[in-house]
């Protein structure tokens, strides 16, 4: 990522979000990323890492930084009805959105909110059973969210 | 009669050497009476190989006893050959020549002026069943350097739309167009680059830097954006090509410095975003199940990308001659939209197109349809006035908003 583009990446989250809430850490490295806190509507707090190497050319790998778990109480594995692309080394990598549809236009602040309706259907696949998959279909399809 | 093939260079480099014999090889096509021979082993042999024995004036003293060889002889401003079988005995050979580079591309004149192209660099990132066939295009049209990069190898799931044969089977792509290339316009100079230029960004624009004109021919948009903050930094020419789902159609993007880049293309109205062809696993994310994967990956005919390739190659062409009398200069002032489009069947994102037969004046199959796309005033690739996409709607004021108290895990 640029100096230009960070500087815009910073203004937009400045706007958006208290500045103890997120850290861009090893910038200039293969390992820059993004921590970014994030606290669900049920009041669960998860912290993001959002990492940068080749933002915005490509989506950015997004990871959480516990172990989630299925409703067994088994790290979440790569799963299509999950989306997620399973857990290692004490990490989840989410799906927040396909490369096909990825454009460099995407802010990162867009990916965090996109990040935070993938955790409200995480929390809500914890409660009830249905899968992620399912929800995000029902939130594209109402353009909407899965808590309405 | 056996008819033998003399590369004309390799001959001149003999005859204007100190040496007055030497031995080299010699390939025939078994049963088909054509020999090749050259002073130089070839890299990747063919038919029946034997020795060929080249000598100026005089026939050598001796020659080691093997079962049957060729000899060339240069006397008095001729070439003779011949076939000696293992009882040693000799039959006169017909002779015919590989021209020489001045010689090569002589049908080519008057419709196109090849010695503009011989100094021409082409960067070709991506040599699958597009890549592949422009690269050899150009070659053929005489385009003198290249730089190829594809880190993939052929694989058997290729070869129906590939120009690559079983023979090349398992071989870095980039070693066999090479190879092709190197079979058209033998004089052609090639770098090789068997990489993912996903991860190798200051590379590729060290190499866009050098390139007259870059081709991308890959199968995904990371390349595509990032390809294009090394065209605009480096104020290149950059021809994208693309097939669509099953490649019932296709578009082509022209980008040119200081037009729309491919980030406004992608943000236009023309641009189908999800309509991508999937010829390969790589191309669909990890969870996706083999079952979902076998359905999803569907690819169309070589037939059905061939136009589109086509269309590469003129817009290629225009670009490498524009303005030097190349002899299609009228191209020129025709080929003049940013992005092309094409359609090979009435399916899908064309399913509302007029059939062939009864079009009138409404867009159908098999022709190609241009438009000017306009440059992006907020794009976030070549405008200095960005416009991000801050999901507005995505949260809609549902999300709670209480940030109170959350502590960021560092120790991670």
């Amino acid at each position: 990522m640029d100096n230009a583009r960070l500087e815009l990446e910073k203004a937009v989250l400045a706007t958006k979000l208290p500045p103890n809430m997120y850290m861009f850490r090893d910038m200039g490295t293969s390992n820059a990323h993004l921590l970014i806190g994030a606290r669900t509507n049920a009041k669960n707090v998860y912290t993001l890492k959002i990492m940068l190497k080749d933002f915005p050319s490509s989506a950015p790998v997004v990871y959480t930084t516990k172990p989630l778990k299925d409703r067994n109480g088994n790290d979440l594995e790569v799963s299509h009805e999950l989306h997620n692309y399973g857990t290692s080394d004490g990490k989840t990598r989410i799906c927040h959105c396909p490369d096909s549809s990825w454009t460099p236009r995407v802010s990162l602040y867009r990916v965090y909110i996109k990040c935070r309706l993938w955790l409200e259907c995480y929390e809500i696949y914890l409660r009830t059973g249905q899968s992620i998959d399912t929800l995000i279909n029902e939130i594209n399809r109402q353009g909407g969210n899965p808590t309405r | 009669m056996k008819c033998i093939y003399i590369d004309k260079d390799e001959a001149l480099t003999f005859l204007y050497s100190e040496d007055n014999h030497i031995e080299g090889q010699s390939y025939e096509w078994e049963g088909e009476d054509v020999v090749h021979v050259h002073t130089i082993a070839q890299p990747h042999a063919f038919g029946h190989v034997t020795s060929a024995y080249w000598h100026k004036s005089v026939l050598p003293t001796a020659i080691p006893s093997q079962e049957q060889y060729h000899i060339v002889v240069f006397s008095d401003n001729e070439a003779k050959a011949y076939y000696v079988n293992s009882k040693f005995q000799s039959e006169e050979c017909k002779v015919k020549f590989i021209p020489s580079k001045d010689e090569m591309f002589s049908r080519a004149k008057g419709i196109l002026e090849v010695d503009i192209l011989s100094d021409k660099r082409v960067m070709i990132i991506g040599l699958g069943s597009f890549g592949s066939q422009i690269a050899i295009e150009l070659a053929k049209a005489g385009v003198g350097e290249f730089s190829l990069f594809d880190f993939d190898r052929v694989e058997l799931h290729n070869l129906a739309r590939h120009t690559c044969t079983i023979k090349d089977l398992g071989r870095l792509k980039t070693n066999a167009i090479k190879d092709a290339i190197i079979g058209k316009n033998k004089l052609a100079r090639v770098d090789l680059f068997p990489i993912n230029i996903n991860e190798h960004h200051t590379l590729m624009d060290k190499e866009v830097a050098k390139a007259d004109l870059v081709i991308c021919a890959t199968d995904n948009n990371q390349s595509r954006f990032a390809l294009t903050k090394c065209l605009l930094k480096n104020n290149k020419v950059a021809i994208f090509g693309r097939a669509v789902t099953r490649a019932e159609g296709g578009d082509v993007f022209r980008h040119r410095p200081g037009g729309p880049c491919y980030n406004c293309l992608v943000g236009s109205q023309a641009y189908a975003m999800a309509a991508e062809e999937i010829t390969n696993r790589s191309q669909l994310p990890a969870y996706v199940s083999e079952e979902e994967a076998n359905a999803m990956i569907q690819v169309g005919l070589s037939s059905d990308i061939e136009p589109i390739c086509n269309l590469i190659v003129k817009l290629a062409l225009v670009e490498l001659s524009k303005g030097q009398n190349s002899g299609i200069e009228s191209l020129e002032n025709e080929l003049e939209y940013d992005y092309y489009i094409w359609a090979n069947r009435r399916e899908r994102r064309h399913v509302g197109w007029a059939p062939f037969n009864n079009a009138k004046n409404m867009p159908t199959i098999l022709k190609w349809y241009g438009a000017r796309i306009a440059k992006d005033e907020h794009c976030p690739s070549c405008s200095s006035n960005t416009v991000l996409d801050l999901g507005e709607g995505l949260n809609d004021g549902v999300l709670s908003e209480n940030f109170e108290g959350i502590e960021l895990d560092t120790e991670e």
